[in-house]
């Protein structure tokens, strides 16, 4: 059954500890780590403080849990993705666990793992941004503020996060797939940084206005989805694009995985 | 009858290479059975299908009287399969409970009882991955019958292991199968284990099924006498249907361990010169060596005779 697979892949991951530090909460804990040492190196160089300098705890999350998902975080996030979905070829051991399971259900359950495991990291980054910002809070003397209306930022903020959460979830199905197809973790991680930094160059050099074209360029898409998200009620752009936009990145997400699960199911196992 | 693995004109092909090249065989529920064959005759390769790790290019294999690959006859079944491998972060205790998470049966499986029983009680918490070969096969044995399952698959199930380790592991699976009707299925290139724990045998040849039978059908049934004479001629004259030529100088004897004295006396009083004498065991070498040469499948009596 699926929930077996499920139990069976938390429990292992939870035990890979050098999968789950280096794929999942390396990269906020530095973030947080590099936001100390900058606030200290500012202060001990230059002796003072900013006059009128305040600290927006909420945008700083809002900021960093929006670029979560960019080409140096999603190196990362292949990382852990290639451990969970493709370290039974590393290691050879799918002859252990096919027997005890069906093939979709043993796959399935790694990328819900994966799911689960990018979500907790992505709370992580926004954990670590508050801890940051309170810190130089403290440090700096520089007052807490608090966002224009807190009601709409939380929305703003689930908005952001759950369109990061959905580009992670790409990044990890297209681990999956490249997993599957060469069979190794280094190809997992190589053949993704390379289709996650050629999207993010492509989508940085889209000019005009949004068509299916340039959405279809999940980097794109991402970003215009957390800016119209992102945007206060007022200067909010056109819906259709953000729309569309997430249709795309739905449909890449629903693409990769089924593609990886069919090849999957029909994998000859004959030397992980 | 009932049988645990049953295949029909069963092919696997990887490239050009036949690995299975139209294998029929059933192997019946209960006791063990040997899977004997050269490197390449096609054993791991119908283990695998069995266990549903790869697909038959033609053919059918059932488990249960159910096709391969479904997980309801899977979960009745335990495997090791060559030499194991495990992920490196994982200690013997932890593999077992996430096999057992993986296999749902995680209530029922009793870990520490295994890992006691295959010899790893006290190595149950070091990581799986820098064992030696000898301690990932004990720990691939313990992850094949530690859910109980009701049929067990052993690819060359002691290889690696010290001499005590394969009298305990032989041990191990025949009170597995004579104390809780367990049925195995072993593939192994060492005979003499072959002979000493399995009833029945397959020999493979090439992807095909060479002959197949009990243990006692294809050795001959009993240990024979092994003279070094001079000169053979005479000795076979006097040994008549029960003696037959074993190279220049020697002979085999067909006899009870009782009739030896007499036979000794009988060929002396013949004058033939005796050097040696000593008892062979009963002999799969000549079974295997004749079945790979003539490789006509055959079955040496019915499955239920054994």
């Amino acid at each position: 059954m699926l929930v077996d697979a499920i139990a069976a892949e938390r429990f292992r991951l939870l035990r890979d500890r050098a999968a789950l530090f280096w794929g999942f909460a390396f990269v906020p804990l530095a973030a947080l780590a590099f936001s100390l040492a900058g606030d200290i190196f500012v202060r001990l160089a230059f002796h003072r403080t900013i006059p009128g300098a305040t600290t927006d705890l909420a945008n700083r999350a809002l900021g960093a849990v929006a670029g979560a998902a960019g080409p140096v975080q999603a190196l990362f996030l292949l990382i852990g993705a290639a451990a969970i979905v493709a370290g039974d070829y590393r290691w050879e051991t799918w002859r252990l666990l096919a027997p005890r399971n069906s093939r979709l259900n043993l796959l399935a359950a790694k990328l819900l793992v994966f799911t689960e495991a990018s979500a907790w990291s992505l709370l992580l980054t926004a954990v670590c941004a508050l801890a940051g910002g309170l810190f130089s809070s403290v440090f700096n003397a520089a007052p807490l503020v608090a966002p224009a209306s807190e009601t709409a930022f939380l929305g703003q903020f689930a908005g952001v996060f759950l369109i990061t959460w959905l580009e992670m979830l790409l990044i990890g199905s297209l681990a999956c797939l490249v997993g599957v197809v060469t069979r190794s973790t280094m190809g997992a991680v190589i053949a993704g940084l390379v289709v996650v930094v050629v999207q993010s160059t492509v989508a940085a050099a889209i000019a005009g206005p949004p068509v299916w074209k340039s959405l279809a360029v999940p980097a794109y898409a991402a970003g215009i989805l957390k800016t119209f998200l992102a945007a206060p009620a007022g200067m909010r752009p056109d819906g259709e694009p953000a729309l569309l936009g997430l249709v795309l990145l739905i449909a890449w997400l629903a693409l990769l995985t089924i593609a990886a699960l069919l090849l999957f199911k029909r994998q000859d196992l004959t030397k992980e | 009858m009932s049988f645990a693995l049953e295949t029909e004109n069963l092919v696997k092909t990887y490239g050009s290479v036949r690995a299975l090249d139209g294998l029929t065989l059933s192997i019946p529920a209960g006791g063990v059975y040997g899977v004997l064959g050269p490197n390449g005759a096609g054993k791991s390769t119908l283990f695998r299908i069995a266990l549903g790790l790869v697909r038959p290019t033609a053919g059918s294999a059932r488990l249960f009287g159910a096709p391969v690959g479904g997980t309801t006859a899977l979960r009745r079944v335990g495997a090791m399969i060559e030499t194991p491998r495990y992920p490196p972060y994982l200690t013997a205790r932890d593999t077992l409970r996430m096999l057992a998470l993986e296999s749902g049966a995680a209530g029922k499986a009793d870990i520490d009882y295994w890992l006691e029983r295959v010899g790893l009680g006290g190595a149950a918490d070091r990581k799986a991955g820098v064992f030696s070969v000898g301690m990932k096969q004990r720990l691939g044995l313990a992850a094949a019958f530690f859910t109980r399952p009701e049929l067990v698959i052993l690819d060359e199930p002691t290889s690696g292991m010290d001499p005590a380790g394969i009298q305990e592991i032989r041990a191990l699976i025949r009170d597995l199968a004579d104390k809780e009707g367990v049925t195995i299925i072993l593939a192994s290139h060492q005979l003499d284990e072959v002979r000493r724990v399995c009833d029945r045998v397959a020999i493979f040849s090439r992807g095909k099924l060479a002959t197949e039978g009990s243990v006692e059908t294809l050795t001959g049934g009993r240990a024979r006498l092994r003279l070094t004479v001079s000169p053979v001629d005479k000795a076979l004259a006097v040994l008549g249907a029960k003696g037959e030529p074993d190279g220049p100088d020697n002979v085999l004897a067909a006899i009870e361990r009782d009739e030896t004295p007499g036979l000794i006396r009988a060929l002396v009083e013949a004058g033939v010169e005796i050097t040696e004498a000593r008892w062979r065991e009963a002999d799969l070498e000549t079974a295997y060596l004749g079945a790979l040469k003539t490789e006509t499948p055959k079955t040496q009596e019915p499955a239920d005779a054994g």
